[in-house]
C-alpha cells in the first residue's frame, strides 16, 4: 500500500509537469531517461519492500544484521561514497580545468587507505552500530556520544542538503520537473528507503547505484577513446586544442597553486574521508574486521578505477561539445563561453557527453544513472544521521542502552522522516544561493571533529573524556567558524566586500587545533575518570587488535560502585 | 569487575604472540599510512612547486608527466591497500585465531 502511494506520488508529478515544462520552454522532454527513471525507482522500491520483512531488530535496522558479504559492502561503500559530486563534479572539474580536475579525484582515493590502516578493524572490533561505539568504548557515554552525534548530524546535514540541491537542479535539467517537486520525490524516496528497508534495503540501492555507475562511466569511456581511435595523443592534442586554457590544461595549476590552500584542501579531502559518519557506519555491516578489511579493499579498487574513467570522460568532452555550439547558450553575436555557458553548467559535461557519443539511448541512460547516484548517497547519509539520533543519543544518552529495540528503531525512524523532512526544507530555501561551501564544510568537520577523536580515543591511551570532548568542540566550531569567515560564505552567501579568512577551506587549521585540544585537555586531566580511562586502554587495546570479548564495565559505573 | 578484565588483557598483553601481533601490526600501519600521505601531499606540493615540469609529455608518448605520475598513485594506492589486507587477512589473522583461542573462554 505505502509502496504503491510511493510510486503514484513520485512518478506522476514527474511525469505530468515534464509534460508542462517541455511544453513552456519548447525543449523537447527525454522520454527514454524517464523511462529509465522509472525503472529504477520502481527497481529501489521493489528492494525495499522485499527488505521490509527482514528488518525487524535494531542489528537488522542499522547494519543488516552484520550479514552483508564484503564484496557486497564494497560496491555498497563505493555506491555510497561516489556521489553527484565525484561523478558530474569531477568530470566538470577536469572539464574545466584539465589535470587539477583529477588531482582532485585522487585526493578522494587518498582518503580509502587511510580508512583501512586507522579505522576499517579497529571500529569493526570496538563497535557494533555507529562509530561512536568505539569512540566512546572506555570513555564516558553521554559526552562522547553526544559530540560525536552532533558532529555526525552537522557532516550529514551539509552533505544532504547540497546533495539534494544538486539533485535537484540535475533532475530539473535532465526531466525538466519543477525543482521543489524533484526534491520532494528525492526526499520521499530516501525517507522510504531507510524508513521501510533500513540498512538492508540501503545497501542494495546503493549496490544497484555502484554496478549502474560503473558499468555508465566505463560504458562512456569507451564511446569517447573510440571516438579518438583509442589514442591518448589524439585526445589529448584535441582537447589542449580547442580548451580556451590551450596546452595548460594539461599541467596542474589553478586549484593546487597555492600551497597553504593545496595542502587545506588535500587533508579535508584525505581526513575527511575518515571521518565521514556515514561511510564508517558501512562497517558494521559485515561479520568481523577481516571483512572490513576487505570491503575497504573492494571499495578502493571500484573508487581507484573510477578515478581512472573520469579524466577520460572530461578531457572527451572538451573537443567533443566545445566543437559544437548546440551544447552552449550562444548570445545573439554568435558568442559564448565554452566553460561557463554550457547548457545547465560545466556539471553538465558528462551528461551532455553521453548524448554526444551514443545518442538518445546513452544520454537516458547516464541520467538514469546520475539520479541514481544521487538517491544512494543520500539515503546512506539519512541513514546515518537517524542511527546518531536513535542511537547514540536516545539509546545511549536518554534511555543509557536499556530502552528496548523497537523503541530505539521507532525513534530511529521517525528522526529519518525528519531529517529527510529538514534536508527537502533546506534545498528548497537554498535553492538559489551558492552553497559550494556545505559539501567543503561537510569533509572539513569529519576531518576536524570526528576523525580527531576517533583516531586519538582508538590509538592514544592518555585520551580522555574531557579531552576528547574539548578537541571535538574546538575542531566542530572552528571549522564552521573559519568556513563562515571564508570567501565562500563571508563574500558569496552573505555578500561583503573581502573576507577575513583568506583560504576556502578550514582543514588546515581546525584539524591541528582540535588534535592539540584533544592532547591538552587530556594530559592535564588529574582526575580519577581521567586515570581510569588511561587504564581502561589496555582492555581495549586487546579487543581492538584481537576481537577478545573481555567482561568490560565502563569507568563511570566502576566508580559508581566503588 | 573492571579488575578482572584488567588482569585478563595484561595477560594478553604480555604473552609474546600478541606482543609479535601487536608490534609488526602497527610497524606496517604507520609505515602504509605514511608512505601514503608522502606520496600524496609530496604531489601536491610537487604541483605548487615545479609546476611546468608536469604538464611536459613523458619520453616517447603524449601523456603529460603529471598524468603519469596521478596514475600510477592511484595504481600504487590500490597495491598498497591490497597488501595490508593480504598480510592482515593471512598472517596475523592466524595469530589473532591462536590468541582467541587460549585467551577466551
Amino acid at each position: 500500500m505505502k509502496i504503491w502511494l510511493a510510486v503514484l506520488l513520485t512518478v506522476f508529478p514527474v511525469a505530468a509537469s515534464a509534460q508542462a515544462v517541455a511544453a513552456t520552454t519548447g525543449r523537447a522532454t527525454n522520454w527514454i531517461a524517464i523511462g529509465m527513471f522509472v525503472v529504477i525507482v520502481a527497481a529501489t522500491l521493489v528492494i525495499t519492500y522485499r527488505s521490509a520483512g527482514s528488518t525487524k531488530s535494531k542489528a537488522d535496522f542499522y547494519t543488516a544484521g552484520h550479514a552483508i558479504t564484503p564484496l557486497q559492502n564494497g560496491l555498497a561503500i563505493a555506491g555510497d561514497f561516489l556521489s553527484a559530486a565525484a561523478f558530474l563534479g569531477i568530470s566538470a572539474l577536469v572539464y574545466a580545468n584539465g589535470l587539477d580536475g583529477f588531482v582532485y579525484a585522487l585526493g578522494f582515493l587518498t582518503g580509502w587507505p587511510i580508512v583501512l590502516f586507522l579505522m576499517s578493524e579497529r571500529l569493526r572490533n570496538l563497535g557494533s552500530y555507529t562509530f561512536a561505539d568505539a569512540a566512546a568504548f572506555r570513555l564516558e557515554h553521554t559526552p562522547i556520544r553526544l559530540v560525536a552525534a552532533i558532529g555526525s548530524l552537522v557532516v550529514v546535514l551539509f552533505y544532504l542538503v547540497a546533495q539534494m540541491i544538486g539533485a535537484g537542479k540535475v533532475i530539473e535539467l535532465l526531466f525538466g520537473v519543477n525543482y521543489l517537486v524533484a526534491v520532494v520525490s528525492v526526499g520521499i524516496l530516501m525517507i522510504l528507503y531507510v524508513t521501510v528497508g533500513g540498512m538492508q534495503a540501503t545497501t542494495w540501492v546503493q549496490i544497484t547505484k555502484a554496478a549502474l555507475l560503473l558499468c555508465g562511466g566505463t560504458l562512456l569511456g569507451f564511446a569517447v577513446l573510440w571516438h579518438f581511435n583509442f589514442s591518448f595523443a589524439t585526445l589529448f592534442a584535441a582537447a589542449s586544442n580547442i580548451h580556451p586554457k590551450g596546452a595548460a590544461i594539461l599541467a596542474p595549476g589553478g586549484l593546487f597553486a597555492e600551497p597553504v590552500s593545496a595542502i587545506s584542501l588535500g587533508l579535508a579531502l584525505v581526513f575527511g574521508t575518515a571521518g565521514l559518519p556515514h561511510i564508517l557506519m558501512r562497517f558494521f555491516t559485515v561479520k568481523d574486521a577481516a571483512g572490513a578489511r576487505k570491503s575497504v579493499f573492494y571499495a578502493t579498487s571500484c573508487v581507484a578505477y573510477f578515478s581512472l574513467v573520469i579524466p577520460i570522460l572530461g578531457f572527451g568532452a572538451v573537443p567533443i561539445l566545445m566543437s559544437d555550439p548546440s551544447y552552449f547558450h550562444v548570445n545573439a553575436a554568435g558568442q559564448f563561453n565554452k566553460i561557463a555557458d554550457l547548457i545547465g553548467g560545466p556539471n553538465m559535461a558528462a551528461i551532455h557527453l553521453s548524448g554526444a557519443v551514443g545518442g538518445p539511448i546513452l544520454l537516458g541512460f547516464m541520467s538514469a544513472v546520475a539520479f541514481a547516484t544521487i538517491l544512494a548517497v543520500v539515503a546512506g547519509l539519512t541513514l546515518a544521521g537517524c542511527s546518531a539520533i536513535g542511537h547514540d543519543i536516545y539509546g545511549q544518552v536518554i534511555a543509557k542502552g536499556r530502552g528496548s529495540d523497537a523503541r530505539e528503531v521507532w525513534v530511529s525512524k521517525v528522526a529519518a522522516a525528519c531529517i529527510g523532512a529538514v534536508a527537502v526544507l533546506l534545498a528548497y530555501s537554498f535553492e538559489n544561493q551558492n552553497v559550494a561551501f556545505m559539501a567543503g564544510l561537510a569533509l572539513s568537520v569529519a576531518a576536524s571533529c570526528n576523525f580527531p577523536v576517533l583516531v586519538m580515543a582508538i590509538f592514544w591511551r592518555g585520551t580522555t573524556t574531557r579531552g576528547a570532548v574539548t578537541g571535538a568542540l574546538a575542531g566542530l566550531i572552528g571549522s564552521v567558524v573559519l568556513v563562515v569567515l571564508s570567501k565562500t560564505v563571508w563574500v558569496a552567501v552573505l555578500g561583503f566586500a573581502s573576507a577575513p579568512f583568506p583560504y576556502e577551506n578550514p582543514a588546515l587549521f581546525s584539524m591541528p587545533l582540535a588534535f592539540l585540544c584533544i592532547w591538552l585537555f587530556s594530559l592535564t586531566d588529574r582526575t580519577p575518570r581521567a586515570r581510569c580511562e588511561r587504564n581502561a586502554f589496555d582492555a581495549q587495546f586487546v579487543q581492538s587488535e584481537i576481537g577478545v570479548v573481555l567482561p568490560a564495565e565502563g569507568c563511570a559505573l566502576a566508580e559508581a560502585a566503588r | 569487575m573492571l579488575q578482572v578484565a584488567q588482569e585478563r588483557a595484561h595477560k594478553i598483553i604480555a604473552d609474546p604472540r600478541f606482543r609479535h601481533l601487536a608490534s609488526a601490526r602497527a610497524r606496517l600501519r604507520w609505515s602504509l599510512s605514511i608512505v601514503t600521505l608522502i606520496m600524496f601531499f609530496g604531489f601536491v606540493a610537487l604541483i605548487s612547486t615545479a609546476k611546468s615540469a608536469l604538464g611536459a609529455a613523458v619520453a616517447g608518448s603524449a601523456v603529460p608527466l603529471g598524468l603519469f605520475l596521478a596514475i600510477t598513485m592511484i595504481i600504487v594506492v590500490v597495491m598498497l591497500t591490497g597488501f595490508y589486507v593480504y598480510r592482515s587477512n593471512s598472517h596475523f589473522d592466524e595469530l589473532v585465531c591462536d590468541l582467541r583461542q587460549e585467551f577466551s573462554r
